[in-house]
């Protein structure tokens, strides 16, 4: 009986751990299966490719992120590892009770959330880059040999410090179990027999603790390529590592690009997993048999630092290595750099990616391309000072907040002749009466995307957004202009409003809808999955992103409601004191080039504010694909007068209705 | 004996607040065998440490052949040191761990004076072979130390300091970690290698069998100080204090007044003996070793007390007599049941009289008699660890 129950105990056991293991890998696994995968879909399997490995290493965003990876994961990890190695020492000689406190300290970084430890970095960045600046001015009003850069950004440089500062409890964490297992002895040994600190530590300590130095290293290296909250604070504009490359990709869906290249990613660290504990495992087998040859340069240099000179050289080198080490940060973070670059920030799958490499190769001038969420995260980047940007692209509301807290820099309109080219219509938006601050980069309008598989009857009103016989299948915007907005305009009252009593009838009327379970969730980006996987039936979002929906979707269907909606504009501008403005303003002239709209208009399916390429793109597409455009897809990228009309654009909210606006968001409780 | 080779002069030294020595003076002739003698945490390896130069004195001065070398670092004296569990460098074979000191020394250019050069090849070769003769481990040169065992560990650690013809050899507690037969062994090793270089060897130890064995003088020290200098006869036979005398052998120390020179009395019986040189009437300490004292029968003695305990020991019995609630320790061949009435006669030169020290009362019962046994025992499991560290 018992010898029964023994049995079925471990078959139940195995079970559990085969539930374990499957949970454990099975997505990782899917997500590597899907990277072979034809077609883009992450559901359906249509045959094996390597297409999407070779789109990757096409795909210039994400092999400059590798190399950004690499460099700053190389060297933090080499710096960690010295910095690391000699810290774990210094505790080693230490008392037992202060080593005991300072190992505690050392922990906490890792127990720390990432989060805070990013933040944190970012807010003394930004506060020593302020000290810095002050510092500069005073010091270059002084003299005239020396010219300090007087501005410094967050970038490669503090991206290194800040992987580095990370990384060394890590190397701390595995050399001190090396030094406590050595016997104490054997330095004094060593000296004893002749040696010098300096050579004991070379010829015995080093031996002793290398096992503890090598997966210190590896650790560190694998924790750099790894880390994406920390990075994505003190990047800045201008550096971007693989994580955030990736994370910045998903925001729109995730391609089987993103399955490739996180499979690369999984496999690399695997791999180094794998060496770090093969190491070790060959380090004890082993250990006991050969008979390792002082190596020649470790002696010589051990040598030289025994000689008269080499402690003055000891002295000097450390210095040098300091002030070397600053003059590094200093120029790493230094705003004047050697090459021309400009730092643009838009949105997510906003460019075709060739304009970019074509801008490059023309003018020489280095394009940093990042990408925020939303205009209010994009506003918040800038508030914190993280985002420190040339170029943005806001929309139409989030110009006049811009321009009215006196953020934007005036453009130099003679330096971008293909402003001329800029359809009348656009020009003298009501955000910038005077067109002193912008060039419009595409517009479009909101609508409602449905699957005609789902819904029974043709949807021409806003009503559906609200209507409990889709609850669980609507998805709504998240924000708080778009989601009341569209409530607004079922409503019948304009975007606009300032009228507190229309605000609280619309915020009613999406909150008793929320209340009854219309929603199913709401979003920015990731409605493209749902839409397109036949998640939800209904959502309001971009006319051209319908149109990108439609290529995985045949069922989707999208109509701009009889009630009007929003049309928008999202425009180039230039922040003030933007470090690059020259650049900037030849960045804005190529986008604005007839070329480029057309590439973008095809690339992105948002309308163009260009004259010609609107007249033109018909034309393009027909050259392009061999077919003709049917002229309902033309009209839902770029909407015609008629319903243009319908439309309103966003206009910049006093502040206590934005105060408003905050706070009905806030009781909706998304 | 030669001339004086190191001296310590009213040398202290303090971690943080404690005093760990307390004002030693010392002197250590060259080609000597000195042993530091003490329980654990008397500072005995911290005086090592001083003279290896791993810890310099607070105050005072280590002087070598009459040079101060307070402040000369470890690898600039002519002294090597083997350490506590041999301190072997793991990741080299045997032959590279003596030769390592070698390889580390640079001499005088022989065609230009003013260079200096390595020792050549062949020369290590020769000398670390010679080593491996002396400590008989020829054959093992390519071993690692951990293929080694702790017997084999311990000549390879001797070799590797000897190999540099130091002028002064120090070793701290090197037999700790053998077992008994091996450290036996290696104790008349040790001497014979002594006398085969002809060098000084500085020895801590905690066990008085190994300082008596192998030393020409011993320095018995306990909390920080030196209680008494002398050759292993001396601190046997004419031990200065309580302390000296219970930690060197087995003693029964008894309070006594010391009547007069030659007359010292106990249990208010007066004894004759062969000390002087104490005030009338002085109260002192009186030692007799448990094997100077004569079972007799009852009406003959001159103590009587009845047997409480009896451990055969092989070559004699322990005996613990109660004398007037004092327990005795008698080592006798003769035996003489539990519960019977003994009367024992103490010759002359069996009683020793010490001065009254801080240590008076402390020392000499057997009461406790098994417990006795047990904390030497103890001290030597733990001092290894309690005696290396500057921690405590």
């Amino acid at each position: 009986m018992r010898a029964k129950a023994h049995i079925q105990g471990r078959a139940s056991s195995r079970v559990l751990m085969a539930l374990v293991f499957l949970f454990l890998y099975a997505p990782i696994l899917l997500l590597i299966v899907f990277s072979f995968n034809k077609g883009n879909s992450n559901i359906v399997w249509t045959g094996f490719s390597l297409d999407w490995y070779k789109s990757l290493f096409q795909n210039r965003l994400i092999m400059r992120s590798v190399y950004t990876t690499l460099l700053v994961s190389l060297l933090a990890t080499v710096i960690a590892t010295f910095a690391g190695t000699f810290a774990a020492i210094g505790f080693y000689n230490l008392r037992r009770r202060q080593r005991t406190v300072l190992n505690t300290v050392n922990n906490i970084p890792m127990m720390n959330a990432d989060i805070v430890t990013g933040v944190a970095m970012c807010l003394s960045f930004v506060a020593f880059f302020s000290f810095w600046s002050r510092f500069a001015v005073w010091f270059n009003g002084l003299q005239n040999m020396i010219t300090l850069p007087s501005r410094l950004t967050l970038g490669f440089g503090t991206l290194l410090i800040a992987h580095i500062t990370f990384n060394i409890p890590y190397v701390i964490l595995s050399v001190s179990p090396k030094l406590r297992q050595m016997d104490k002895n054997l330095v004094d040994a060593a000296q004893d027999l002749g040696c010098t600190w300096m050579q004991a530590f070379w010829k015995v300590i080093l031996p002793e603790i290398k096992p503890g130095i090598a997966s210190g290293a590896l650790t560190a290296f694998t924790m750099s390529v790894d880390d994406f909250i920390i990075s994505y604070f003190t990047a800045g504009s201008s550096s971007s590592t693989l994580a955030m490359t990736i994370y910045g990709m998903t925001k729109k869906r995730v391609t089987p690009e993103i399955n490739a290249i996180s499979t690369l990613l999984f496999i690399t660290v695997l791999l180094l997993l794998v060496i770090v504990n093969l190491r070790e495992v060959r380090m004890e087998r082993i250990g006991r048999q050969e008979t390792p040859r002082s190596r020649v340069i470790s002696r010589q240099v051990t040598l030289f630092f025994d000689s008269p000179k080499g402690k003055w050289f000891r002295r000097g080198a450390a210095g040098i290595l300091s002030v070397s080490f600053l003059a590094t940060v200093v120029l790493l973070t230094s705003a004047t750099n050697a090459q021309p670059v400009v730092n643009v920030c838009s949105w997510g799958e906003y460019i075709d990616e060739e304009l970019i490499t074509q801008f490059e190769e023309e003018t020489g001038i280095l394009v940093n391309y990042q990408t925020a969420e939303s205009n209010e995260t994009l506003y918040s980047l800038l508030k914190s000072g993280a985002g420190d940007y040339d170029v943005i692209v806001p929309s139409d509301y989030m110009i006049s907040q811009l321009i009215e807290e006196d953020m934007l820099a005036e453009l130099d309109y003679d330096s971008i002749p293909n402003f001329s080219l800029i359809d009348s219509r656009f020009k003298h938006m009501s955000y910038d009466p005077e067109n002193r601050y912008t060039v419009p980069y595409a517009w479009g309008t909101v609508g409602i995307i449905y699957n005609t598989a789902m819904v029974d009857e043709p949807i021409t009103s806003w009503s559906v957004m609200f209507d409990p016989k889709y609850a669980g299948n609507v998805l709504m915007f998240r924000n708080s202009r778009d989601a009341i907005g569209i409530a607004l305009s079922y409503l019948g009252y304009s975007l606009n409003t300032t009228d507190e009593a229309e605000l609280r009838e619309a915020f009613q009327l999406l909150k008793d809808a929320k209340n009854r379970g219309v929603y199913q969730s709401f979003v920015m980006d990731e409605i493209f999955q749902k839409l397109e996987g036949g998640n939800a039936a209904i959502g309001a979002y971009y006319a051209g992103d319908y149109l990108t929906m439609l290529e995985n979707n045949e069922d989707l269907a999208f109509v701009v409601p009889e009630e009007g909606s929003n049309w928008f504009m999202d425009a180039m501008c230039v922040l003030k004191d933007a470090p690059h403005f020259n650049e900037a303003m030849a960045w804005i002239n190529f986008i604005a080039s007839t070329e480029a709209n057309l590439a973008n208009m095809d690339y992105l399916w948002y309308a163009s504010p260009n004259q010609e390429a609107l007249e033109e793109y018909p034309a393009y597409y027909e050259e392009l694909y061999e077919e003709e455009l049917d002229q309902e897809t033309y009209e839902i990228i770029a909407a015609p007068q008629e319903v243009l009309d319908r439309c309103e654009a966003y206009l910049v909210l006093p502040p206590d209705i934005r105060t408003l606006y905050n706070d009905l968001w806030t009781e909706l409780g998304i | 004996m030669s001339k004086e080779l190191i001296r310590l002069r009213n040398v202290s030294m303090a971690f943080d607040d404690e005093l760990v020595l307390n004002n030693i003076n010392l002197y250590i002739n060259d080609k000597e065998f000195l042993t530091l003698l003490g329980p654990s945490g008397c500072g005995k390896t911290t005086t090592l440490r001083m003279i290896g130069g791993f810890a310099t004195p607070t105050s005072g001065d280590v002087l070598f052949d009459g040079v101060r070398i307070n402040d000369v670092p470890p690898h600039q004296r002519q002294i090597n040191t083997v350490f506590q569990k041999y301190a072997l460098f793991p990741h080299l074979n045997v032959f590279e761990n003596i030769a390592f000191g070698l390889r580390m020394q640079r001499r005088p250019d022989p065609a230009d004076p003013r260079k200096k050069t390595k020792i050549p090849e062949e020369e290590i070769r020769e000398r670390v072979m010679e080593m491996l003769e002396i400590i008989s481990l020829k054959g093992f040169e390519n071993r690692r130390p951990d293929a080694l065992s702790g017997g084999q560990q311990q000549r390879v650690a001797i070799a590797r300091a000897l190999v540099n013809k130091p002028k002064v050899l120090l070793l701290d507690e090197p037999l700790g970690a053998l077992d008994l037969k091996l450290r036996k062994d290696m104790q008349i090793e040790l001497k014979r290698i002594q006398q085969q270089v002809g060098i000084t060897f500085i020895y801590v130890t905690h066990d008085q069998e190994e300082a008596l064995t192998m030393s020409d003088t011993i320095v018995v020290m306990d909390k920080g100080s030196i209680q008494q200098i002398g050759t292993p006869e001396d601190i046997y036979n004419e031990p200065k204090n309580a302390f000296v005398a219970d930690f060197i052998g087995e003693s029964n120390i008894i309070d006594g007044i010391m009547v007069q020179d030659k007359l010292v009395q106990m249990y208010g019986r007066q004894f004759p003996c062969l000390d002087s040189g104490f005030a009338g009437n002085e109260p002192v300490d009186v030692v007799i070793r448990p094997e100077d004292i004569d079972i007799v029968p009852l009406e003959q003695g001159q103590l009587t007390g009845t047997v409480t305990s009896v451990t055969f020991k092989g070559m004699q019995y322990d005996i613990i007599v109660d004398f007037k609630g004092f327990k005795w320790l008698i080592q006798t061949t003769d035996h003489s049941p539990e519960g019977t009435r003994i009367g024992i006669k103490i010759d002359p030169d069996g009683i020793h009289v010490m001065k009254k020290s801080q240590y008076s009362g402390m020392f000499g019962d057997y009461s406790s008699f098994s417990d006795e046994y047990d904390e030497l025992d103890d001290a030597g499991l733990t001092s290894d660890e309690e005696e290396s560290g500057d921690e405590e």
